[in-house]
Order: C-alpha cells, then sequence, then structure tokens
C-alpha cells in the first residue's frame, strides 16, 4: 500500500493484519513494515517508559527517539533520560524543546503554566513535538488501555488525521506486565517512581498520588485536564485519539507528501532566520569583525585573505600559512582534539597572526583551546543560545591552575 | 611520598567546582548528553550496568595511611561500605549516586586525591612498579618521573581529546613489575654504556581485543628529556591516530599501520620542535618531587622474632614464603596483603579492611602503602621484626590469605556482574578456581602461577598475559571460557596462546585443574615453575591434558 494512501486506511488495514500479535511483533513491524513508512518513538522518559525503549533498543537502536525537554522536567528526568540512553546504547535520541524565540514572546518569565495549563502545554510540547514529526510518517507511543479516561479504547495502529499514523504496541498491556517486564530486564527505574510519582510529566504540574488513587492522578491536579494536548490531527489540538472513521470523512485530500520520492529522505526543514555565528573571546561574545573573507590555503589568492585549515592539515603544510593575518582551523565536532595540536604546532613553528577555532567547540573547552594558541573561538547561533556568554567567560580565566605553563617556564641556566 | 603543593591544591578545587557546575549545566540542558559525557569521563565518573561507577586514582599506586583512611570514608558513606582496587593502580565505587559525586570529589581533594582522567580518551592515571623504593633491583624510584608525567598529562590542552585513551607505565628496574609492555607508552629505567640511568621507550603495546606487545622507540632517553619526548609520541598519535573506528583508535594500531620506523621518525622530528619549548622548569620541579620521595630512615635492629615466629607458626612460614618480597635495606620486606581470599571478589576490599591496613601501615610501614596492578595492596617497609604482630593483625582483619603469585591470586576484571561491555562472568570463575585448589590443598606446592581472566574481548583481566588466561565471551547466548597458555606480563613480555575449543563456565575449573595437574607432572622438579615447563615442552602435552577428558567422554 503506498504511503500516501490515507493514514485511516493504512491504520485499520495495520490493525487487520496485527490483530493477534503481540507488542513485539507489532513493534517490529512498525519498524520494518513499508506501510508504516518512516517511524520514530516519542518517549517522555518517565515512570515506565524505559519498557518501550528497551522494546525498540532490542530490535533496532538506531531508531530515531524523541525526547521533549519542557524545560520545565524534573531533574531526575534529565538524567534518567541520560542514563536509560547510555544503557540501552540508543543511537539518536533528539531533544526536542520550543523555539527559544516563540518561548520568550510566549513565556518570558516561565509562568505561562500558572496561568494557562493548555497554552503552556502547546508552547513547550505540542508544537515542538509536531516540528519535530514533520520529518517521519509514523511515530510510537507507551500509551495503554489501561490507563484509562481516553485511553480506553485504543488500538495498536492509529491514523492521526491525514499527517501520520500512530503505534502503540503496549496498549495492550497492564501496569503489572510493565512491573513484570522492568523487572526481568533488570531495567533502571526513574527515581521520582519510588517517592510516589507513578506518572511523570512536567514538575510544575506532577503531584504525588496517594495510595489507591490512579496512576495519572497527580497529572494536572485540581483541573480536568487529563492529556497534554499532545494528539493532535491537522495541527490543531485534540483531546485524546479521534475514530479514524470519523478523521476518514473529514478529509478527502491525500497528504501534501513531505517526503524526497527519489531518495526519501526527509525534506529540508525550513529555516525561520539565519543566526550569525558568535565569536567569543576573554571578553566574552561579540560579532566577526574579520572582513578578508577565507580560503584554502591552495585558493588563496591575496596575502590579506584568512586560511581555513581542515583538522587533517598535515604538519608539514603548516608552513605553508605561516604568513597569514588570519588562520582558521576547523573543528568538526567537540570530541575531535586534532585541532589543538595543529594550534600549537603552528606557534611553536613561529606563527604570530590571529588563530581562530571554528565549529562545535564547547564551553568547556575554551580554557583548551586558549592554551593551546587559539586566540578565539568562532561558534554558531545556536550553540551560543544554549552555552551563553557567562559559561564561555567562566573560563577567561584559563592563565590560572595551568599544570603547562608552570612546567614549561624558562629558568636561567 | 610526594604532598600537593599550592598549586597542586587549587588545581584539584578548581576542577571539582567546574564539575559541579558541569553538572548543572547537564541538568538545565546547556551541555548535551553528548558534550557531556568526555566531561563526566574525564572526571572518573562511569556508567555501569546497574549504577554510575566512580574511578579514583592513586598514582602510581602510593597511597598513605590517611588517604586510605578516607577511600573507607567515602565506601561507607556513599557506596556500599566496600571498593574495588583495579589492574590500573585505582579504586572504583560501584554504587555512587550522581548527585553525590561533586560532594565525593570534595572529600578526595581532602587528602590530596582525585578521579582527573581515570576515563574518557585522555593520558590515564600514571601507573608504576608497585614495590618502587623498596626493590632490592632498583636503579632509582620510578615514582618522581610518574608524577611529573601526572602534572604534565593533567589537563594538558592539546591531550583531553584524543582518539582514545592512552595509557603509560613507568618502572625503575630492569625486571618490568609494571607490564611496560603493554601499555601506550612503557617507560623502563636502564643504565648506558656510561652507567647514566636513562629510559627504553616502549609504545604501541597494549592488551585488549587486539593485542600487542610494545615495540622500542628510543633505547635510551636521557631523563631530562622524558616530557618532550612523551608529548611528542601524543602529539604524532593525536594527528596521526584513526578517529574513524574506535576500535583501531589506539597507537598501537597507529604504531602497526605505520610501522615503528615511520612513528619513530615523526616523533623525533617533532620532539625536535617540542624540547624548544622547555625551559627547564620542569627539572626544577623534578628536582622537588625528587626530594619528596627520598625513603625514610630505616630502622636497624635484630630480626630474631620472625625467625622465631617462623619456625613456630607454620601459617606464618607459609604466609611469609609467599606473601614477602626482598627489601633494598637489611633487616625489612615488603608485604604484599592479598585481596584474593579464596572466595572472595579478587581486589575488593571493606572499609573496616581499609581501615586495618592503613593502622598497619602507620604503625609498622613508615606510612606508606601501594596498590599494586594485581590488585593487591603492598606495605612497602616492614622490619622483620614486626612481621609477627602485622600478620596476627592482618588475619584478624580477614587479610592475610598466603597466596602471592600463586594460583589463587587471580587478576579478574568486574565481568558481567557489574560491567555493561562484558559477554560472561569473570569473578564467579576466579573465586570457583580459587575455591577448588583451596580445597586441593596443592597451591604452595604448584608455586609461582599467573591466573587472569576477562569477561569479554577488551581483556581488562589480562588474559593475554597470563600464564593461564581465561576469556569469557558469549556463544550464541552460552558463556564460553577460552584458554591461552604461556602468557607473562615482564620484560619478557608474549602473548599466550589459545589451546583450542573453549569450555562452559561448569567446565572452566575442570579444565584448569588438568593443566596445573598436568605441570606437576610434566615439570622436572619443583624448581621448576609452570611458565618455564611450558617454555620448555610446548603447547602439546597440555593441550592433550586439557582435551583428553573429553575424548574420554566421547569414547
Amino acid at each position: 500500500m503506498p504511503l500516501d494512501t490515507l493514514p485511516a486506511v493504512r491504520a485499520a488495514a495495520l490493525n487487520g493484519r496485527y490483530r493477534h500479535h503481540g507488542a513485539t511483533a507489532v513493534l517490529e513491524h512498525a519498524l520494518r513494515d513499508p506501510d508504516v513508512g518512516r517511524t520514530a518513538l516519542v518517549s517522555s522518559f518517565g515512570a515506565e517508559s524505559v519498557v518501550l525503549l528497551h522494546l525498540v533498543s532490542i530490535i533496532d537502536r538506531t531508531t530515531p527517539v524523541l525526547f521533549i525537554d519542557t524545560e520545565m522536567l524534573f531533574a531526575e528526568t534529565l538524567v534518567y533520560q541520560q542514563e536509560v540512553a547510555e544503557r540501552l546504547h540508543l543511537q539518536d535520541v533528539r531533544v526536542i524543546r520550543a523555539d527559544p524565540a516563540r518561548k520568550a514572546a510566549i513565556d518570558p518569565d516561565d509562568t505561562l503554566h500558572l496561568r494557562d495549563t493548555d497554552a503552556c502545554c502547546d508552547l513547550r510540547k505540542t508544537v515542538p513535538l509536531q516540528t519535530a514529526l514533520e520529518d517521519f510518517d509514523s511515530w510510537i507511543t507507551g500509551r495503554k488501555r489501561y490507563q484509562g479516561g481516553k485511553r480506553s479504547d485504543l488500538d495498536f495502529f492509529e491514523a492521526e488525521g491525514d499527517l501520520r499514523i500512530k503505534v502503540n504496541p503496549l496498549v495492550h498491556w497492564t501496569t503489572q506486565d510493565l512491573q513484570d517486564y522492568i523487572a526481568e530486564n533488570r531495567l533502571p527505574r526513574h527515581p521520582l517512581v519510588a517517592q510516589g510519582y507513578p506518572s511523570i510529566g512536567c514538575a510544575p504540574c506532577t503531584s504525588r498520588v496517594a495510595d489507591g488513587e490512579d496512576a495519572r492522578a497527580g497529572r494536572w491536579r485540581g483541573t480536568e485536564k487529563d492529556e497534554c494536548g499532545i494528539h493532535f490531527v491537522n495541527g490543531k489540538l485534540v483531546r485524546g485519539p479521534l475514530p479514524a472513521a470519523v478523521e476518514m470523512a473529514a478529509t478527502d485530500t491525500a497528504p501534501e507528501t513531505a517526503r524526497d520520492e527519489t531518495n526519501g529522505a526527509p525534506a529540508a526543514p525550513e529555516t525561520t532566520e539565519t543566526v550569525m555565528n558568535v565569536i567569543v573571546t576573554d571578553d566574552g561574545f561579540g560579532p566577526d569583525d574579520w572582513t578578508g573573507g577565507f580560503a584554502a590555503p591552495a585558493e588563496a589568492t591575496t596575502q590579506e585573505v584568512g586560511i581555513d585549515l581542515p583538522p587533517d592539515t598535515a604538519p608539514d603544510a603548516l608552513e605553508t600559512v605561516l604568513d597569514a593575518p588570519l588562520v582558521r582551523i576547523d573543528f568538526p565536532s567537540f570530541s575531535d582534539g586534532r585541532g589543538f595540536t595543529l594550534a600549537r604546532l603552528l606557534r611553536l613553528r613561529g606563527y604570530r597572526g590571529r588563530l581562530r577555532a571554528k565549529g562545535h567547540l564547547i564551553a568547556d573547552q575554551y580554557a583548551m583551546a586558549r592554551r593551546a594558541g587559539f586566540d578565539e573561538v568562532e561558534i554558531d547561533g545556536e550553540l551560543a543560545a544554549r552555552q551563553p556568554e557567562d559559561q564561555w567567560r567562566a573560563r577567561a580565566d584559563w592563565q590560572a591552575h595551568d599544570y603547562q605553563s608552570r612546567l614549561r617556564a624558562r629558568i636561567p641556566a | 611520598m610526594y604532598q600537593y603543593t599550592d598549586f597542586d591544591e587549587a588545581f584539584v578545587r578548581t576542577r571539582v567546582a567546574q564539575f559541579r557546575g558541569q553538572v548543572e549545566r547537564r541538568i538545565d540542558g546547556s551541555l548535551t548528553e553528548d558534550e557531556f559525557k568526555p566531561l563526566r569521563l574525564m572526571n572518573g565518573l562511569y556508567l555501569q550496568l546497574h549504577a554510575y561507577m566512580l574511578r579514583v586514582a592513586i598514582p602510581y599506586g602510593t597511597i598513605n595511611p590517611g588517604q586510605m583512611r578516607q577511600l573507607a570514608m567515602i565506601a561507607e558513606r556513599w557506596d556500599r561500605g566496600y571498593g574495588h582496587f583495579t589492574t590500573r593502580q585505582n579504586i572504583q565505587f560501584n554504587w555512587p549516586k550522581l548527585k553525590d559525586v561533586p560532594d565525593i570529589l570534595d572529600a578526595l581533594a581532602d587528602v590530596q586525591m582525585h578521579a582527573i582522567q581515570t576515563s574518557g580518551n585522555t593520558i590515564r592515571n600514571v601507573t608504576a612498579d608497585h614495590f618502587a623504593g623498596a626493590a632490592a633491583d632498583e636503579i632509582e624510584d620510578p615514582r618522581p618521573y610518574a608524577e611529573l608525567l601526572r602534572q604534565w598529562s593533567t589537563d594538558h590542552p592539546e591531550f583531553q581529546f584524543l582518539p582514545r585513551k592512552f595509557k603509560i607505565a613507568v618502572t625503575g628496574s630492569p625486571n618490568d613489575r609494571a607490564v611496560t609492555k603493554s601499555h601506550d607508552i612503557g617507560l623502563r629505567m636502564v643504565r648506558n654504556a656510561a652507567g647514566t640511568p636513562g629510559f627504553e621507550v616502549i609504545v604501541g603495546g597494549g592488551l585488549g581485543r587486539t593485542p600487542m606487545i610494545g615495540k622500542v622507540v628510543r633505547d635510551f632517553l636521557p631523563v631530562e628529556d622524558l616530557l618532550p619526548y612523551c608529548e611528542a609520541i601524543v602529539s604524532v598519535w593525536n594527528l596521526l591516530g584513526r578517529r574513524d573506528n574506535k576500535y583501531k583508535a589506539r597507537i598501537k594500531i597507529t604504531v602497526h599501520e605505520h610501522g615503528i620506523e615511520e612513528i619513530s621518525r615523526l616523533v623525533e622530528e617533532r620532539f625536535a620542535t617540542l624540547k624548544a619549548a622547555f625551559g627547564g622548569a620542569d627539572q626544577a620541579l623534578l628536582a622537588n618531587i625528587r626530594a619528596a620521595f627520598a625513603p625514610p630512615v630505616f630502622a636497624e635492629r635484630p630480626t630474631d622474632g620472625f625467625e622465631a615466629a617462623r619456625l613456630a607458626n607454620p601459617a606464618f612460614a607459609a604466609w611469609a614464603d609467599v606473601n614477602l618480597a626482598p627489601h633494598k635495606a637489611p633487616g625489612h620486606a615488603i608485604v604484599t596483603i592479598s585481596l584474593k581470599k579464596h572466595g572472595a571478589t579478587p581486589g575488593d576490599a571493606t572499609a573496616d579492611q581499609m581501615r586495618a591496613m592503613a593502622d598497619l601501615a602507620e604503625r609498622y610501614g613508615y606510612g606508606e602503602l601501594r596498590i599494586s596492578h594485581e590488585q593487591n595492596v603492598i606495605l612497602p617497609h616492614v622490619h622483620k621484626a614486626d612481621l609477627p604482630e602485622v600478620y596476627a593483625r592482618l588475619r584478624a582483619a580477614d587479610l592475610a590469605t598466603a597466596n602471592v603469585g600463586l594460583v589463587s591470586d587471580i587478576i579478574a576484571c568486574p565481568g558481567m556482574d557489574y560491567c555493561a561491555l562484558a559477554t560472561a562472568r569473570s569473578i564467579p570463575i576466579a573465586q570457583e578456581i580459587a575455591e577448588r585448589f583451596e580445597a586441593l590443598k596443592i597451591e604452595h606446592e604448584v608455586g609461582p602461577l599467573k591466573i587472569k581472566i576477562s569477561g569479554c574481548i577488551n581483556a581488562c583481566g589480562h588474559h593475554h598475559v597470563g600464564h593461564i588466561g581465561i576469556l569469557g565471551l558469549d556463544r550464541a547466548g552460552v558463556e564460553n571460557y577460552q584458554v591461552t597458555l604461556g602468557g607473562d606480563h615482564t620484560e619478557d613480555a608474549v602473548v599466550g596462546e589459545k589451546t583450542g575449543p573453549g569450555f562452559s563456565a561448569d567446565e572452566i575449573t575442570g579444565a584448569i585443574e588438568r593443566i596445573v595437574f598436568a605441570y606437576l607432572d610434566l615439570r622436572e622438579g619443583p624448581e621448576e615453575t609452570f611458565l618455564q615447563a611450558y617454555r620448555r615442552v610446548g603447547m602439546q602435552p597440555f593441550k592433550a591434558a586439557l582435551y583428553e577428558k573429553d575424548r574420554a567422554d566421547a569414547a
């Protein structure tokens, strides 16, 4: 069945096909059945999430896992998220957050949840997830029938309007099944479970649950709300799943395909604005004041142009750039430390010009870069937003506590 | 021993504060999981099978009683009352909570200790001969050089994001007790023709899934060139080492792929550049460090009590036969405290045992303790007259196992009981073998025999260089143990040879027993050790004995 067939039709067919299957089989097919298309697992890394994460990690640990960090979560959840991802060797965990600009406009002081929980869920959870899911044909959730409320009649496969299919492999599992699975597979528990939180969302809207209460009673306590609105159709919030038939009748146009049919790769996401790169020095953040342009060593036609050096530059090739006014060394990944040695060698060979590290360096590496001989670091806007100026300036004291300068000092004979 | 300078003290404190900040920045989202991980690792914090594991450095294996007591305190306050001494002169705490880790690091800093660069793709804790400063065969105490290397490698700006981990070992004696040929850089002290001490520099050794014996890159390195030369090696590898495949990233593979001649040429060339950058301060610091390691003034008094106790107490005599080593000072001995009690986890010590050892070191051992790469604790300087009392106190603390260097003195990695990488159990196998030989009562008759067990091909248990090596693998969901014979970890390092098909967990102890009995039959006399006998007769007779039972069963 082609992927541009309506999700509701495909969901109905899939439910028929897998009616008598268990969670593992459904999951295995969800990750392999061409009718399901590109699939991501969406996980809150909450109280029971580890079960589905474990099932997925066994079948295919490269499955994209979308984790929505509402920036309102319990610290325990963030630590637990990392622990679980490492334990299960998940290869592609994508942390989804609200657009900073939108957040600054709607909820600058992080108090929206006090006034309007739905709007807060919308800002921090629903919209970011919807954006992240644009690249996928289906997503896997951990919702179960026993959770009650609007979840009592869930199926393995649901159509989410004409957008995509939602796969719920654990629909028929009970609390006891989950407990047994966690125990038998020695999976780590979310630390808050032991403290009386059987269902865990954002810190401000989750409270402890008393004995005998419904497990989700602690979510948005004292309100009518029992779903976060993460389940949406056509960009509109829907509290709980819609019956497939209703949705089929409501939609008669085929969904616009977001896929590049030639290679199956997701279409490039639209960028709303281009953020300028930031130059970090001991004084903090600044704009790039270099106007001389950049060229590879072989393509430099004038003496005034800045030289771009890749990380695999051979040490001997450094001789050719000693007169450049600015040399910029690329760090493709912060874990690739070749650029530090290249910088040092350049300085040892007598380079006196401006030396810049560019790419993925983190604030914690600023002191290393300076000590290795760099004058400045060029980072992109995303990193500058995530690791603001104060985190870099904290290491402007790079000359202090430095074993190297102590060991290398010149002692008069 | 070395005391932190104000500089060291301020460095360690600042580092703890930085890590505390990094934990907070991970939680607030400033650092991604990928970014936090190497920062956590370079501060010694691993994520293991059940929980976080904190690996604390005991640089060159030297530790004082106050530090040992602090480890006991940490074990009790933040862990489950014990610690695990490793094959690289570290101690691991297996159950700390992430939020407590900065506090633990502070407690370590209080006694001049740290967990810096005990993991991650950095230069790791520098290890040294555990008999340093006490051994009779030593040219020079290697620890001042190890301390100099520790300072140089700590937070080295170029070498915090290397292609892979990097390990350095130093020995001050031509008799290699530091496994130098299995390290990325091994430094073995030798004398040149003029009698001046210097280092034979060995590069590219390693165990793991591709065991390699290190190759000599420089026959004789003057001691004053130590830092620029080591820096040249790491600098060449940092650019040349492979980053596309973590299993091919270690320098042993770089040396293998480029050849030792090419590596040597590149290193010498880089050395010429780097030497100019050292202005003499390192040598001034080295002189201060040397002074800090000046040996204690050894007491001169009679050893009669020792001889009398030997004659009177056979248990003491048996312990003294295997757990003592010759000391350079008259009337003294080096005491090895076995952490290999039959049936216990190799390398584990309880908080009470740590305190008992600290007390002994303070009272009878000139305030010094060592951790050996064989996962034992050493009292390097004990007067022989005090040995009966030391032995009695060790017995009281359940630390008087007399098996150093014998069959049951087994090196084992944590294995599947703790480690996320392991494919088989190691500790229970070590326990079972030790208990079997204890029951047979032939350990002392068998004499020196090193059994080393790894629970996966990463070879943390050094099985390749065990006289008998055991490698636990997973064969279609079933543990299977492969046996190697003839490995040697000393200056004559050799990688052991595989015997043939492996054994199940139920069969492996019996298989080891058959090998040992075959040796007893084959040897020319009690003086011929297992390794000597193996070298004389080869694999065949052992193989015959090992698989004889299988054939008998099949017949």
